[in-house]
């Protein structure tokens, strides 16, 4: 029933459609992860050093955001920001929408990771005078970055497949191209494996980076 | 203080979303005047159903739906390229059009009552159906042969909810195979798993049109359903202009462009309306 010529034939026809797709769902999960991440940093800082009144906030916004659907995060920021004005492109939208839902996600990963240092690794650069920026930058991250690695490359790839979910609102990502091509052609089934495993070797990149991060900030001799 | 703003920016638009908008709100101009201002129509449509709005193999939006637009952007402009497509889910027909993103919208959406309380329809410019597709010089001539045949026949749907009701409608007695991709009801066709494919009628054309000589039409359609084009309510100018260009498109001076449109996508001669007394009055 596979007939390898006719689907060669079929993807060389859609190689631009293809490649298009996948430069969408790569540069819409890339910039998702970047802010996401940048924001969730901020984010696990409020929630772990921030006072009383900043951390009911962002606890607020953690909880309110990981609770929603990603689809209806993506629903909100193209049709509700509208009415207030904010008119965004299908793509910022997207982007804004898994930003935001990463940045939740980072976040809780990095409160936790900053929890789980001793208190006194805290203390003992109070004592030396180092400022809180440098604490956090050369004593706290560098430590938390081993425990945030793995759940951060989980949460990574989790952006890699929401991203698909932007087809709602008209984003040409790899999946509605790939969807585009099968409403030509029928080859529902060769095709939706292609894409699939084109995910696959997105997802597999990013579990490459977080590996080799890894390496890069392991302890010699902790493993 | 970042974080403040973050959640308010979040809890502030939910709000006002709540808060319904006055419907009442009178427009100053039509929707008519701005598009003339733009100069271009923007339209909303699909990119994933043959033949009503997919992608040629050069990636360009066709198909009937896009046809349509290009009747109401050359109405216009006297020009059918003057039109932007906003790439849209089905789901997401309405909201865009109530929410200002497209100025009308045609993809394929069935005329309902319920639909047209939230947007007003153009007047249609097809209607749907189910149809039959038998093999060309196979077992069964036609529509009359499936029904004699009774439980000896086999029918493959698309799968659905409504499927097994919709093939008993036309077919009591016929055995339904549920498949859930498109190219696999046509697959049973081919192989002789099934004896007929039951699906819409312009999918049906468009198969045949692209296979000539291989399948034919058993020639009976039910489940009728109207597609229409949709624009925001409560303007009626810009209603009325569109309407306008489509009428025109299937029955006055840009009729061989509707013709034109509806032989490449459903592969059959229209005849032209007749002349003399208004067809619409008989």
């Amino acid at each position: 029933m596979f007939d390898l010529q006719s689907f060669l034939n079929e993807l060389w026809i859609a190689r631009w459609a293809v490649l298009f797709g996948l430069g969408t769902t790569v540069a819409i999960s890339a910039l998702a992860i970047v802010f996401g991440s940048i924001v969730g940093t901020l984010v696990g800082l409020a929630l772990t050093y921030g006072g009383r009144f900043l951390r009911l906030a962002v606890r607020a916004y953690t909880d309110f955001v990981r609770g929603t659907p990603v689809l209806v995060l993506v629903l909100a920021s193209y049709y509700v920001m509208s009415t207030v004005g904010i008119n965004l492109t299908p793509f910022q939208a997207g982007v804004l929408a898994l930003a935001v839902f990463c940045s939740s996600h980072v976040g809780e990963i990095v409160r936790g990771a900053l929890q789980a240092i001793p208190k006194g690794q805290m203390e003992a650069a109070k004592a030396i005078g180092l400022t809180f920026r440098q604490t956090f930058l050369w004593v706290l991250l560098p430590q938390a970055l081993r425990q945030i690695l793995p759940t951060w490359v989980n949460t990574a790839a989790e952006m890699v497949k929401a991203s698909t979910l932007l087809s709602v609102i008209g984003v040409s990502e790899l999946l509605l191209r790939t969807q585009e091509i099968i409403s030509r052609n029928f080859l529902s089934l060769e095709f939706y494996f292609f894409a699939g495993a084109l995910y696959f070797v997105i997802n597999f990149g990013i579990e490459l980076f977080g590996k080799y991060v890894e390496r890069k900030t392991a302890v010699a001799g902790q493993g | 203080m970042a974080f403040l703003l973050r959640g308010s920016a979040l809890a502030l638009p939910v709000l006002l979303a709540c808060m319904s908008l006055p419907a009442s709100a009178q427009q100053a101009t039509s929707k008519l005047d701005e598009v003339l201002k733009r100069g271009q129509l923007i339209m909303g449509t699909g990119s994933t159903n043959a033949p009503w709005h997919f992608k040629s193999a050069d990636d360009k939006l066709q198909g009937f739906d896009i046809d349509m637009g290009r009747i109401v952007a050359k109405a216009l402009f006297g020009d059918p390229d003057k039109i932007q497509f906003v790439n849209q889910s089905s789901d997401a027909r309405i909201p865009n059009i109530t929410t200002n993103k497209v100025d009308i919208t045609c993809q394929f959406m069935t005329v309902t009552g319920t639909r047209a309380q939230q947007i007003a329809f153009t007047i249609p410019y097809y209607r749907e159906g189910v149809g039959l597709m038998l093999k060309a010089g196979g077992k069964y001539a036609d529509y009359a042969a499936l029904k004699a045949a009774g439980k000896a026949i086999k029918i493959s749907v698309l799968q659905n909810v409504y499927a097994e009701a919709m093939v008993k409608a036309a077919l009591p007695d016929a055995a339904v195979d549920q498949y859930d991709s498109v190219d696999l009801i046509y697959q049973a066709l081919e192989s002789g798993r099934a004896d007929a494919v039951a699906t819409d009628q312009s999918s049906i054309a468009w198969y045949m049109t692209q296979r000539p000589g291989r399948y034919k039409d058993a020639g009976y359609g039910w489940n009728p359903q109207t597609y229409a084009c949709g624009v925001k309510r409560g303007d009626q100018d810009w209603l009325n202009f569109v309407n306008t260009a489509l009428h025109e498109a299937m029955t006055g001076v840009e009729f061989d462009f509707y013709a034109k449109s509806f032989k490449t996508w459903f592969g059959k001669d229209l005849p032209p309306p007749k002349i003399g007394f208004p067809v619409e009055f008989k």
